[in-house]
């Protein structure tokens, strides 16, 4: 049944290279909010040369 | 003795700065080894289907591949510090110019055996060979086909670097020279992978460990005279 | 929050389906349990073609309404198109081995056209690396990406006379599973992995957009400058505001 082992490693990545690719995803997604966040705080935390709108 | 270890460690240096820029740019690195299996990828259409024919051609196929990638990397290695001006900076250092030559040698050798290394499973898999049989004379064919590759590479990028239309000259310079190591590896690796029934096998390594002996020599000793330039 | 949902469903369908696909449907006659690996090589055959598609789709688009939104598409179809395309030849080499007896096998159209959608996949991805300036990365990489679709079919049709003309024997075909005519059981099998993949691809598709938006507001803030991205920061929180748009 030497088979399985193929079955394995087809699934395995294909099943392991999704998980990891969402989880990256999710981290850089996460990160790049993080910093957009922090750019827009920084960049409210001038004076403003016009009023914010809210 | 003191020559010897201060050449060494700014050979060593050399490469090492050489190894953290491939590594850094890694786009570039990354692009070239894209290149050279796209070119495997595309042998197999042109030479296609028939798989024992492709598996006869396969080891020149890979050194075709191999040496496509390696004008890229041969090239690249040089044209940072060209376009920096570091290598006039590069020629004032009080510094034996054979050690800079070993420096540059060793870092495209070392950028060639990463190619191949990669490039030998995807081989393997597009044209149905089994590596496991003569791996062992696989890697010493590699290792002494980029090693004499580096050494002529790094002589003709240095001697091509300022020049017009460098793209062209570089190959155009090279692989005349290239076309002994060229042989000698496509034999040696199908002799290897084979089983090498006719026993050629040392032959054609001896062959090659000859031609990059007589090339780092070569390039040793002229090599200070490019950077004078 | 309906991100969220959707996300929750795909796991689940995954989930479910491949434990049926790998453990309840019974293993082929023919190819034994080997054949098990279609039901992820297909659906991710399936989803590298479709998000070409949308790649290529959303890069005339963007030519169209240079709307940067459309080239947030557009990468994210080709980063996670890629990702689906190696998955779809890594399956294909594994189900090739134990049932052709070899890895590859160049007269399979299918096989050859997805090694070179990769490539051009790849190629793509790079090719965009290269370009700052988000226009005009946008605009070069819809018209690589619109001439590497117009050429996928044109590789599938030349491969396939390929193998015409050299008469190559096809020891077992993929298509089995596709056969209409095969077990219902098997069918099931294969259509539930490929909806089930296909709403994990939504999902991923949905995610990557966001980050391309929000990377290229970074990007937009750092060109601009601290005083132009406070205005722009202000003008977008009224706008997001105003929109009641979730940040899901």
């Amino acid at each position: 049944m030497t088979d399985v082992w193929f079955v394995v490693a087809g699934w395995g990545v294909i099943m392991g290279g999704l998980a990891l690719y969402a989880g990256l995803l999710l981290r850089r997604l996460g990160a790049a909010r993080e910093a957009s966040l922090r750019i827009r705080r920084d960049a409210e935390a001038l004076p403003p040369p016009a009023p914010p709108a809210t | 003795m003191t020559g010897l270890r201060a050449g060494t460690a700014v050979a060593l240096a050399i490469a090492r700065k050489d190894a953290m820029s491939e590594l850094r740019g890694r786009q570039a690195a990354g692009s070239t080894l894209f290149f050279a299996a796209l070119v495997l990828l595309l042998f197999g259409f042109a030479l296609g289907p028939d798989s024992r024919r492709l598996a006869e051609a396969a080891p020149g196929l890979l050194w075709l591949a191999i040496v496509f990638g390696g004008l890229l990397t041969v090239a690249r290695l040089h044209q940072l510090e060209a376009d920096d001006g570091a290598l006039e900076q590069l020629a004032r250092y009080p510094v034996d110019r054979r050690a800079i030559y070993g420096g540059k040698v060793l870092a495209a050798a070392g950028a060639m055996i990463v190619l191949g290394g990669l490039l030998l499973p995807l081989v393997a898999i597009l044209y149905g060979l089994d590596l496991a049989a003569g791996w062992p004379a696989l890697t010493a064919t590699l290792l002494l086909g980029a090693i004499g590759f580096g050494a002529v590479g790094t002589f003709y990028a240095g001697v091509t670097v300022r020049m017009r239309a460098r793209e062209v000259m570089l190959p155009l310079l090279m692989l005349p020279v290239i076309a002994p190591l060229l042989l000698a590896a496509v034999n040696a690796t199908a002799a290897a992978l084979g089983g090498d029934p006719f026993g050629e096998l040392p032959a054609w390594l001896q062959l090659l460990a000859g031609f990059d002996a007589v090339m780092l020599v070569a390039g040793a000793a002229t090599y200070g005279q490019l950077l004078e330039e | 929050m309906k991100t969220r949902i959707l996300g929750a469903a795909a796991l689940a369908a995954v989930v479910v389906a491949g434990a049926n696909a790998l453990f309840v449907v019974p293993a082929d006659v023919n190819q034994g349990d080997a054949q098990r690996i279609m039901y992820v090589h297909v659906p991710a055959a399936w989803l590298a073609y479709l998000s070409f598609g949308v790649t290529a789709l959303a890069g005339v688009g963007y030519l169209w309404r240079r709307d940067l939104r459309l080239d947030a598409v557009a990468v994210s179809g080709a980063e996670i198109g890629v990702m689906f395309t190696a998955f779809a030849i890594w399956g294909g080499m594994m189900w090739g081995r134990p049932v052709w007896g070899v890895f590859w096998q160049w007269e399979d159209p299918r096989l050859t056209t997805t090694a070179l959608l990769l490539a051009l996949y790849v190629g793509y991805l790079l090719f965009r690396r290269l370009t700052d300036d988000p226009h005009r990365r946008a605009a070069r990489a819809a018209v690589v990406g619109l001439v590497a679709a117009v050429d996928i079919p044109i590789v599938h049709f030349s491969v396939e006379w390929w193998r015409g003309l050299h008469q190559g024997p096809t020891i077992g075909s993929p298509d089995r599973v596709l056969n209409p005519a095969a077990p219902g059981q098997f069918v099931i099998a294969l259509v539930s992995m490929v909806a089930a993949f296909t709403l994990a691809w939504a999902w991923l598709m949905i995610r990557r957009y966001q980050l391309a938006r929000i990377e290229w507001q970074i990007e937009e803030h750092g060109r601009l400058g601290r005083i132009s991205a406070a205005r722009h920061a202000a003008r977008t929180a009224a706008a997001r505001a105003a929109s009641g748009e979730g940040a899901t």
